[in-house]
């Protein structure tokens, strides 16, 4: 009787001095296979077309006069949203240039498109799938709920240890972190098409291919760019984090601002990155508003 | 052309289980209330006929909707066959056929129009009406070719580049019938198509449809809960009650000999002058209602019974040879003729009758009436006289949607 109340105080009133996972030697040992097996694999098969990719983009942007770059720009978010949009897109560009950030800019644009290029090609088909079968969907939601709320700190670790330090490392992290929207809203589009249009498509013999590229990718639309939309958003909150592990733009310009306590030079990245979030937001909301799929909600 | 024999459809975990239940012949709520399941179509059975216009009729809930979806098959039926007459393959069992065979005779054989249009949104009118032919397969220019046609043929000629939401619901159907028969399939499945419209747009469509149909003569199934509509658009109408076809008839027939207490009931308000003959209503010309009262010039002069003032003068072949009135000499005139004529405000006869065949609606028979006083004369394809429609008989028509003769 009186041994219980000490070990009721001790070990057995609190179980978690029983049992000691440890959890941090299991991930470094998994870390340690990972980049110890696939290192070779990332650098010579991951690494080149996220890099080429990137490097085409940025060659494109910073070949190319700055008073082309506003030209295309405007005639972009013209065609894509309005022509206020379109003005509005120039005079923030133009501010940003004027604050002697043009190339940084440049970089962070391409790092930007980079990643949602790759997000859109990998994410689209796997939200396409995921809606064909629920138990694909099932098996995708636990990874997509781990890419989304696992702290970016916590893989640029390995990116780098797989990928070394520079910009491929960075856009990796931002493709894993940016690309959950696409698929979860390309997948809800798809579900959410109103039962009626594919069944009057199946009453006229269409096959599924038919139905979901005729029918449920187009009604599917405007979901799928408000996906688009937030993968963008949430890529560039990304560039600051991704400056961390050498990538450049305008996140180096902040994060080298706030090592060197130089609050000038981080907050002109800062506010270039804010800019360019307005930019990018407006255009791609542009895009969902005259996808004709949008017509849909009009309709009964 | 296409026939359905035993289609059923149970909604439910394990339907095949309650086959031996519906064998038995309980009700779909004995059936629910037993095993959980809910039946759908029980036992369908009908044939549709080539170029017919086939009715099937029934309040929501009576399966209507269910069953024309298992003649496509999308919804599947639980049992029962789906025979389709295919002038190229002879008849086929499309309950059974597999998936590609199943994708081609929808996009050649069976069409549909949806009752809230189904029109695809993100398309313009032209593309919606051209979407069957781009699943079969045509090049553009026959498609677009086609397309017009048909967009023409419902009156929306011009509207092509247009987009579904800036067309009203009477005109978005339009294009949902466009759609349908621009496939050039031979069965057309409606599904309460005009259902969501207003009532006038809603005669308007019917119309419409009825021109189409004398146009194009396709085979339609058409799936409708108002009677009228059904009465009106209808070769053949089944009607549907819980799941089973209780009556299955030619508009008249459902409307003067409904065989079950549901079809009474729904037939009580349906209006009787356009589908009711003026050989129901009639009085039959015999003994029985008519009485000789002598002869002149070779023929026999008959008064109907308890009105001396009109005589009748028949001839030996039955035809009527002559008619007067109060001793007056009555003119004889095709009934037709004297609705065309007689335009404005009426101005009725009491020197003239006016006669009709046998198949002539109450509607037109009312009209003549209006032209004259005195009794229409109803004869045969041979002009045989084969009774008359006096006041007595219209109003005992209306009312009692049959004749005198078969109250006795």
């Amino acid at each position: 009787m009186n041994d219980l109340i000490p070990m009721l105080s001790g070990s057995l009133g609190n179980p978690f001095e029983l049992i000691d996972l440890p959890v941090d030697d299991w991930v470094t040992w998994f870390v340690d296979w990972l980049v110890n097996t696939f290192r070779d694999f990332f650098r010579s098969w991951v690494s080149p077309p996220v890099k080429t990719v990137m490097e085409g983009v940025q060659w494109l942007l910073t070949s190319t006069p700055p008073l082309a770059v506003l030209a295309g720009l405007f005639v972009l978010a013209w065609r894509a949203a309005s022509w206020k949009v379109g003005v509005f897109a120039v005079v923030a560009f133009a501010f940003i240039g004027f604050m002697g950030v043009w190339d940084e800019l440049m970089t962070t644009l391409s790092l930007v498109i980079t990643s949602v290029l790759f997000c859109l090609v990998i994410g689209v088909p796997i939200g396409i799938l995921c809606s064909r079968k629920d138990m694909t969907y099932t098996l995708v939601r636990p990874i997509l709920d781990i890419m989304q709320t696992t702290p970016p700190f916590v893989y640029l670790v390995p990116a780098v240890m797989l990928f070394s330090i520079g910009n491929v490392p960075g856009l990796i992290a931002t493709i894993i972190f940016a690309m959950p929207p696409t698929i979860r809203l390309t997948n809800l589009g798809i579900r959410q098409v109103p039962g009626q249009y594919t069944e009057a498509a199946t009453a006229f013999g269409s096959t599924p291919r038919q139905i979901l590229w005729k029918v449920q990718v187009p009604l599917a639309m405007p979901t799928i760019m408000a996906g688009l939309n937030q993968t963008i958003m949430l890529a560039l909150s990304m560039v600051v984090i991704a400056a961390i592990i050498g990538a450049g733009g305008l996140g180096l310009l902040v994060f080298q601002g706030l090592n060197r306590l130089d609050i000038g030079q981080a907050f002109v990245g800062g506010l270039g990155i804010v800019l360019l979030a307005m930019v990018l937001d407006r255009i791609t909301q542009g895009l969902g508003e005259k996808a004709p799929g949008s017509r849909a909600s009009s309709d009964d | 052309m296409i026939r359905a024999e035993g289609v059923t459809k149970v909604f439910g975990p394990n339907p095949e289980s309650v086959k031996s239940l519906l064998e038995q012949g309980k009700s779909k709520d004995e059936i629910q209330s037993e095993t959980g399941h809910v039946v759908g179509v029980n036992n369908a059975s009908f044939e549709v006929g080539a170029g017919e216009v086939f009715c099937i009729m029934g309040l929501s809930g009576s399966g209507k909707s269910t069953l024309i979806r298992c003649i496509n098959r999308l919804i599947e039926p639980t049992f029962g066959k789906i025979i389709l007459n295919d002038p190229e393959h002879g008849e086929m069992d499309i309950a059974t056929m597999d998936g590609p065979t199943l994708r081609r005779v929808r996009s050649q054989h069976l069409s549909m129009v949806f009752q809230h249009f189904a029109l695809f949104p993100h398309k313009t009118v032209l593309a919606n009406v051209v979407y069957g032919l781009e699943v079969q397969g045509r090049d553009k220019a026959e498609r677009e070719e086609l397309g017009k046609k048909y967009l023409e043929m419902v009156g929306l000629g011009g509207w092509e580049n247009h987009y579904p939401d800036e067309l009203s619901g009477g005109m978005q159907q339009r294009v949902g019938l466009a759609r349908a028969v621009a496939t050039e399939a031979n069965i057309l499945l409606m599904d309460e198509p005009f259902s969501a419209l207003d009532p006038l747009i809603k005669v308007q469509m019917q119309d419409e449809l009825i021109r189409i149909q004398q146009e194009l003569g396709r085979t339609i199934l058409f799936i409708t809960h108002d009677l009228d509509e059904a009465m009106r658009i209808g070769d053949h109408i089944a009607i549907m009650d819980a799941g089973k076809i209780v009556q299955v008839g030619n508009p008249e027939e459902i409307l003067v000999n409904p065989k079950t207490e549901y079809v009474a009931k729904f037939v009580e308000h349906a209006d009787p002058t356009g589908v009711i003959t003026a050989e129901t209503v009639a009085l039959p010309f015999s003994d029985r209602y008519f009485n000789r009262v002598g002869e002149e010039a070779g023929n026999q002069i008959w008064n109907r019974t308890g009105y001396t003032d009109v005589e009748f003068h028949v001839d030996t072949n039955g035809h009527l040879a002559k008619m007067r009135c109060e001793g007056n000499d009555v003119a004889l005139h095709e009934l037709e003729e004297k609705i065309t004529e007689s335009g404005g405000a009426p101005e009725r006869h009491t020197d003239a009758a006016v006669h009709c065949t046998t198949d002539t609606i109450l509607k037109r028979v009312l009209r003549g009436r209006a032209y004259s006083e005195l009794p229409v004369i109803v004869q045969d394809a041979e002009g045989r006289l084969k009774g008359i429609i006096d006041e007595p008989e219209l109003i005992h028509g209306i009312l009692e949607k049959h004749g005198y003769a078969q109250d006795d």
